[in-house]
C-alpha cells in the first residue's frame, strides 16, 4: 500500500471503531518503510533496525529512528503497538525483563549502549526515566531527589547536595510548594506533585536524555498543564522522548512526532506536519479517528 | 427500564441482600465460636493456675543454737555452709508443738515445713557469729501439702486413708492458722527457681532462661539465613526447574512434623557432631531447621509485596540491583519479614516435641547460664509437671502455661505493633 492513494479517507465521517480496525490491520506489513525523515545527521540518540522479542512475541519489528539534541520527540500509537517497549530500550530498562531480547543498534552520542564495555548504571545516569504512574520512593522529598546524586557520587558534601536538590526541585517547579517540608514523605504529595518530584529526581543526576512514558496519564488537566509547561522548559537543557496517548499533548509539547503501529514505525516528521498533513493512511486514520 | 424488569431487579436485590446477611451471620458465628473456645481455655487455665502465684509460709521462733548447728569456736566458711540448719527448724517445731513426743509423730511434724526452709534460716543467720544463741522469728517456706490444705485443694470430708494429708497434720495446721502463724505470700520462688522434686521449691526461671537461650540461638541463625535465602530466591535466582524444586521443598519442609526435625537433630548434632546433650545450642539448631521455612516463605511474600514501580524507579535512576534491593526493597519488606520471623519464633517457643528428642527433657535443677549448659524450656517443663500427681504441681502446670501464653501474646502483639508502625502507603 502506498501513501499516494489515500487522500479520500479524510472526509469519510465513519467513526465506527470496527471499520477503523479493519483499515489498521490491513495497513502494515513487514516490508513497510517508515514515511518521513527518521534519520538525522546530528542525532543525540540513534536507533537502527531495532527488534524486540518478549519470548515468542515480536513486539518491535525493525525500527530505525533518530532523536535530535534538545528536541522533544513524541511517540504516539494505538495501545500495545510497542511504544513503551521501544522507549525502555533507550536506557536498557528491558534488561530487567528476563524474557526480553533486544537486537539492533542503539547509540547515544555515537556510543553503542548495548556494548559490553558500557556500564548500564552509567547509561541510566545519562538517560533518565519518568514513569506512567508517579513512583516516588517512600522516603522524604529530600531523599527522593538526593538519591541519584548520592548513588552516583555527584556531590562531595552536604552543601553541594542541598544545591542539587534545590536546583532540581526549582527546575521541576516544585520548590516553592515543598521547600518548607523537605523531610516529609514524598508519597504524601498530590499525584501531580509526585510526578514533578519524579521529574526532579530524574534531572537531579543531570541526564542528557529524559524518557517519559505517559507521564500525565494519571493526572488531572491542571497538573497535566504544569507538566507540559515543564517539559517545554526542560527541553532547553535535555533531550526528551515522550510517549503519550493524548494527541493534543503531543501537538503541544513536541517538535517531532513518531507514529507507531503494531511494532512498526509508520511515520515520523515535524509535529505540525504530522498533525495537519499526515502522509501515511494509518497515521491519518489514527489522528482523524481521535479528533473525530 | 420497564416496570416488569424493575420488579425483577428488586426481587433479585432482595435475594442478594439476604445472601449477604447470611454470609455476615456465618462469619460472625465462626468468630464467636473461636472466641468462646478461647474463653473456655483461658478460664480453665487461669482458674486452675492462679493459686500458684501464692505460697504459704510458716512463722517459727528459731533459736540459733550453736550446739545443734554443730558450730564451735572460729567456724570456717564451710562449717557455716554445712551447719545443721534443719536441726534448728526441727527444734523450733518441737517447741511450738510440745505435746508431740513420739518419734514417729515428730517425723510427721517435721513434714509441715519445706525441705527448702533451711536455706532461709541460713540466709537469716548470714554467717554472723554474734547472733548465735539468740532467737529470731522467721517466716519459712511451708510444705506443699500444708499449702494445698490452706488453698482448699484437699477435701477434708474424705476418709483419712484416701487423703494426702493425715488427720494429725490437719490438727497442727488448724492450730497454726488459729494463731495466725501461717500466711500466704506472693510466690517469688516460682519465678526465681528452677525445676525441683518438691512443688513448693519448683519454679519456671530455669525453663524461662532455657527458652530464652534456645530462642536466641534460633533467631541468630534463622533470621539472617532465612532472609538471605528469601532475597536470593526472590531477587536473583533464575526461574528454572531447580528453583521450582527448591520452592516445592521449602513448602514441604514447612509442613514436616516437628518431631522429625528432632530426630534429625539427634542424629546430626548429637551423634555425629557430638554437641552437648540437653543444651540450648542444640535446641536452637533444631528449632532453626523448623522455623527456617516459615521465615523464608513469609520473607518472600514480603518481598513480592513490594511494588514493582519502586524497583523500576530505583533501577531507572541507575541504581544497581544490589542497591535497589538494599536501599529500597529490603526496608520496605522488613516489617513483613520481621512479622514472619516473630511468628516463627512464637512457634519455636511453643515447641516441645523436637526438644524431647535431643534430651532437653532431662531434670535440670540448675538455672542454665549459657547456651551449652543443660537446660529445659517452658513447654517441656509444662509437659513434665503435667505428669506429676501432687496438687502443687497441678496448679504450677497451669501457672507455667500462663507464663508461656503471656510470652506468646507479648511476641504476637509486638509483631502486630511492628506491622502497624512500619506500614507504608505507596
Ligand atoms: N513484560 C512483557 N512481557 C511480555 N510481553 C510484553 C511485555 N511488555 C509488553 N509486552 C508486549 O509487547 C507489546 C508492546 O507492548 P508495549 O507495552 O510496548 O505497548 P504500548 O505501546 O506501550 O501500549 P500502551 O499504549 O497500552 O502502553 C504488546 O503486545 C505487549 O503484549
Ligand atoms: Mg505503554
Amino acid at each position: 500500500m502506498n501513501s499516494a492513494s489515500q487522500t479520500a479517507t479524510l472526509d469519510q465521517t465513519a467513526p465506527a471503531y470496527q471499520e477503523d480496525r479493519v483499515k489498521v490491520t490491513e495497513g502494515v506489513d513487514d516490508s513497510h518503510v517508515t514515511v518521513g525523515e527518521a534519520m538525522l545527521d546530528n542525532a543525540k540518540m540513534s536507533m537502527r533496525d531495532v527488534h524486540v522479542h518478549y519470548g515468542d512475541t515480536h513486539a518491535i519489528k525493525g525500527i530505525s529512528l533518530d532523536i535530535a539534541p534538545n528536541e522533544v520527540m513524541a511517540m504516539i500509537g494505538p495501545s500495545g503497538c510497542g511504544k513503551s517497549t521501544f522507549l525502555r530500550c533507550l536506557n536498557r530498562m528491558n534488561d530487567t525483563i528476563d524474557i526480553c531480547r533486544v537486537n539492533g543498534k542503539i547509540q547515544l552520542d555515537d556510543q553503542d549502549i548495548y556494548d559490553s564495555n558500557l556500564d548500564v548504571v552509567a547509561l541510566r545516569a545519562r538517560v533518565g526515566m519518568v514513569f506512567q504512574k508517579p513512583n516516588p520512593f517512600p522516603k522524604s522529598i529530600y531523599d527522593n531527589v538526593a538519591y541519584g546524586p548520592r548513588i552516583h557520587g555527584l556531590a562531595s558534601n552536604k552543601a553541594e547536595l542541598d544545591d542539587i536538590v534545590e536546583n532540581s526541585l526549582t527546575k521541576s517547579g516544585l520548590w516553592d510548594e515543598v521547600k518548607d517540608r523537605l523531610d516529609t514523605p514524598g508519597t504524601g504529595l498530590s499525584g501531580g506533585q509526585q510526578q514533578r518530584l519524579c521529574i526532579a529526581r530524574a534531572i537531579a543526576v543531570s541526564p542528557e536524555v529524559i524518557l517519559m512514558d505517559e507521564p500525565c496519564s494519571a493526572l488531572d488537566p491542571i497538573a497535566t498543564a504544569k507538566i507540559e509547561e515543564l517539559i517545554g522548559e526542560l527541553s532547553e537543557n535535555f533531550t526528551i522522548a515522550i510517549v503519550t496517548h493524548s494527541m493534543q499533548q503531543a501537538a503541544r509539547v513536541s517538535q517531532r512526532t513518531a507514529y507507531f503501529h503494531l511494532g512498526k514505525l509508520i511515520e515520523v516528521g515535524e509535529t505540525s506536519a504530522i498533525f495537519t498533513n499526515p502522509q501515511h493512511k494509518l497515521t491519518e486514520d489514527y489522528i482523524t479517528g481521535r479528533f473525530g | 427500564m420497564t416496570k416488569q424488569s424493575m420488579s425483577k431487579v428488586e426481587a433479585h436485590l432482595a435475594r442478594r441482600y439476604a445472601r449477604e446477611k447470611r454470609f455476615r451471620f456465618y462469619g460472625l458465628l465462626s468468630v464467636f465460636v473461636g472466641f468462646a473456645f478461647l474463653v473456655v481455655l483461658f478460664t480453665s487455665i487461669i482458674s486452675k493456675g492462679y493459686t500458684a502465684f501464692q505460697q504459704t509460709y510458716i512463722q517459727l521462733d528459731v533459736t540459733y543454737d550453736a550446739d545443734i548447728l554443730g558450730l564451735y569456736d572460729n567456724p570456717t566458711e564451710s562449717d557455716w555452709l554445712y551447719a545443721n540448719y534443719d536441726g534448728l527448724i526441727k527444734a523450733a517445731l518441737r517447741e511450738r508443738f510440745p505435746e508431740v513426743t513420739s518419734r514417729s509423730e515428730k517425723r510427721e511434724l517435721y513434714k509441715l515445713v519445706s525441705s527448702g526452709a533451711k536455706f532461709s534460716v541460713r540466709d537469716s543467720l548470714d554467717n554472723n557469729e554474734e547472733l548465735l544463741g539468740t532467737t529470731a522469728t522467721l517466716w519459712v517456706l511451708a510444705d506443699d501439702d500444708l499449702d494445698s490444705v490452706l488453698k482448699g485443694h484437699i477435701d477434708r470430708t474424705l476418709p483419712e486413708a484416701d487423703r494426702r494429708v493425715k488427720d494429725q497434720h490437719l490438727v497442727w495446721i488448724d492450730s497454726l492458722v488459729e494463731n495466725g502463724e501461717v500466711e500466704k505470700r506472693f510466690n517469688t520462688v516460682f519465678f526465681t527457681h528452677s525445676a525441683s522434686a518438691e512443688p513448693e521449691q519448683a519454679g519456671v526461671w530455669g525453663a524461662i532462661k532455657g527458652s530464652f537461650f534456645t530462642l536466641i540461638v534460633t533467631l541468630v541463625l534463622s533470621f539472617p539465613v532465612g532472609v538471605a535465602a528469601a532475597v536470593y530466591l526472590e531477587e536473583f535466582a533464575p526461574q528454572n526447574r531447580w528453583t521450582d524444586l527448591i520452592e516445592v521443598n521449602i513448602n514441604n519442609l514447612a509442613a514436616v512434623p516437628s518431631i522429625v526435625f528432632g530426630l534429625l537433630g539427634l542424629a546430626v548434632f548429637l551423634n555425629f557432631m557430638g554437641l552437648p546433650r540437653s543444651a540450648p545450642l542444640v535446641g536452637g539448631l533444631v528449632l532453626t531447621l523448623m522455623t527456617l521455612p516459615t521465615i523464608i516463605i513469609s520473607s518472600r511474600a514480603a518481598l513480592k509485596a513490594v511494588p514493582p514501580s519502586i524497583r523500576e524507579a530505583a533501577l531507572g535512576m541507575g541504581a544497581s540491583r544490589m542497591q535497589t534491593i538494599f536501599h529500597h526493597v529490603l526496608p520496605l519488606a522488613m516489617p513483613g519479614m520481621l512479622t514472619g520471623t516473630i511468628i516463627g519464633m512464637a512457634q519455636a517457643l511453643g515447641e516441645s516435641a523436637p526438644l524431647l528428642m535431643i534430651g532437653m527433657v532431662a531434670f535440670v535443677a540448675e538455672v542454665p547460664q549459657g547456651i551449652t549448659d543443660p537446660a529445659t524450656v517452658l513447654p517441656v517443663q509444662i509437659f513434665q509437671w503435667a505428669d506429676l500427681p501432687e496438687r502443687g504441681f497441678v496448679e504450677r502446670t497451669s501457672a507455667a502455661i500462663m507464663v508461656l501464653l503471656a510470652f506468646l501474646i507479648a511476641m504476637n502483639a509486638f509483631a502486630v505493633y511492628l506491622r502497624k508502625r512500619f506500614e507504608r502507603r505507596w
